[in-house]
């Protein structure tokens, strides 16, 4: 995802997926459903189609295991460092930039 | 091979299961750029065991806008010559991240198989769990053995494992632009499917160039003709065919775009579900991703309607054959019926007036473009790895501007010479 290879370029000057803050499921490809999760400092944030919802970091989900599988990602999350919203870059969030479809927006 | 790259060539022997890790030698890449300039040549240098090269483009899975493209070079069973197929969705940005530009699979093994290739690491193993599966059932089997959704699968159906001519290499559940048989060429070699999935780093040589560059791009992109264009409906008014906008329009329900591609050349279309629902539906299968215009409008011009033309596509989708032929010789047998046209997926037969006629597959429409032409610039999006639907509507994507970002991001000092050498190289 190009949001999230551009928060991996803030964090290492290269591109990784895997050092980004933000991450886009793709899971449930089926249902052709997605969402864009980011890690802040406490919580996790995560937008979808049906609105956004706030989680705290180590809350247990609701509706047990079953519910988060479908969500299955080698890509650990909570390894991540927490979103600074690129606070040394003048012209803002380099996710936002990069998103080609304008998804991502930040009031 | 420094930079945009992950440096390494996987060569797997279906003969033997071994796998040998090659270095991607960077004078390779000062003469052949990259895509389809390498996967020629690696198809070249194996050519005495029939290989498929799967490659990525030399900017594939970069900030590069619409950098999206991965593909398959091979001997297309349905035309005796070399030829290529994209990778679209996430596969080419998978395939990079895998740890490998390139991958050669050479000689046929003897037992079902499938790759899985992740991380630096290419296994061949067993395919006893998905042999026999359709390719929904192949996808859903390989991501739960795993344990992630988000494993790229490139992979046959029924029409593979059968060694039908029309069999087609599907993209996770999905039609691909493999319209050269090579789905049939994995079935002969008993290769059920290849897995994809990676967390690589891709270092660049100017970082800070080449990222500016991008976003410059990107914005002159996205204040061009596609503000208001949405869908893979767009399209067939833009290559001159019928405006389907009101056919297909009531059951859609969303778009979807290819990797950091700005638009979105492919349609959601909710067959078994209301098409207004925004939140999460709790049907298993809801619907399709219509990724193929050609095989939707030939399904149209049966007189279909466009739940049954796109419920036929997700049947084609399953069993892992090209919706194209199945249109086009099911129309020349004045077949018209859902029924009868699945029946004739087993056994389908005869010849193609849409074959393409040239390197690249006649996945991507013309648009207007001579033959010439359209494969030049076909051409050029293999070679650095640009949606080639994407790379065909938007001539702010120039060959200079992709040298540009080629050079900084690599730091070898292409030119328009060499450009035009790997061109002409891969279309004689």
């Amino acid at each position: 995802m190009a949001c999230e290879l551009a928060c991996g370029y803030h964090r290492d000057d290269g591109f990784a997926l895997l050092s980004a803050c933000i991450m886009v499921t793709r899971g449930r490809e089926k249902r052709d459903y997605s969402a864009v999760v980011l890690k802040e400092a406490e919580n996790l944030v995560i937008a979808r189609a049906e609105g956004l919802e706030i989680r705290r970091i180590g809350a247990v989900e609701e509706g047990g295991a079953d519910q988060s599988k479908g969500d299955a990602s080698a890509k650990p999350l909570l390894l991540r460092e927490p979103c600074d919203l690129c606070s040394d870059r003048e012209e803002g969030p380099l996710c936002l930039q990069f998103c080609p479809v304008n998804a991502i927006s930040m009031n | 091979m420094e930079y945009l790259s992950t440096h390494k060539i996987s060569i797997i022997d279906l003969v033997t299961s071994k796998v040998m890790d090659q270095e991607l030698d960077e004078d390779l890449v000062k003469e052949k750029i990259g895509g389809a300039g390498i996967t020629t040549a690696l198809y070249e240098e194996y050519q005495g065991e029939d290989p498929i090269v799967l490659g990525t483009g030399l900017l594939t899975g970069t900030l590069a806008p619409a950098s999206a493209l991965g593909m398959i070079t091979a001997k297309s069973p349905l035309t005796g010559k070399v030829c290529h197929s994209p990778l679209t969705l996430y596969a080419g940005l998978e395939l990079k991240y895998s740890g490998f530009d390139y991958v050669v699979i050479k000689g046929k093994s003897q037992k079902p198989v499938y790759l899985w290739i992740h991380d630096g690491v290419a296994d061949v193993n067993d395919a006893k769990d998905v042999w026999g599966k359709d390719v929904w059932s192949s996808t859903d089997t390989i991501r739960d053995l795993m344990g992630d959704q988000l494993i790229q699968v490139l992979t046959i159906g029924k029409a593979g494992e059968s060694e039908s001519d029309f069999a087609q290499v599907c993209i996770n559940y999905w039609a691909s632009g493999d319209r050269w048989g090579f789905g049939k060429l994995f079935g002969q070699k008993k290769l059920k499917l290849v897995a994809l999935r990676g967390m690589s780093l891709l270092e660049v040589s100017d970082a800070e160039g080449f990222v500016k560059q991008c976003k410059e791009l990107l914005s002159t992109l996205k204040a061009g003709a596609f503000v208001d264009k949405k869908g893979i409906e767009e399209i067939p008014a833009i290559i001159g065919e019928e405006n389907i906008q009101k056919w297909l329009g009531p059951i859609v329900h969303r778009h979807v775009s290819c990797f950091n591609t700005p638009f979105p050349t492919n349609t959601f279309v909710f067959l078994d579900e209301d098409p207004k629902l925004l939140k999460e539906t709790e049907k298993k299968e809801p619907g399709f991703l219509i990724t193929d215009i050609h095989g939707l409008l030939g399904f149209k011009k049966l007189g279909l309607s466009a739940a049954d033309a796109c419920a036929l596509l997700r049947d084609c989708a399953k069993y892992g054959i090209d919706p194209v032929a199945v249109a086009e010789l099911n129309q020349k047998a004045g077949k018209n019926k859902p029924d009868e046209i699945k029946k004739s997926f087993s056994g389908l037969k005869g010849s193609l007036e849409s074959i393409g006629k040239g390197k690249f597959s006649p996945w991507c429409p013309h648009f207007g473009l001579s033959a010439n032409e359209w494969e030049k610039k076909q051409a050029v999006a293999y070679i650095f790895g640009i949606h080639p639907i994407f790379a065909l509507l938007s001539p702010e994507l120039s060959e200079e501007k992709l040298i540009e970002l080629a050079n900084l991001g690599t730091g070898l000092g292409f030119t328009s010479e060499t450009l035009d050498k790997v061109i002409a190289d891969i279309t004689k």
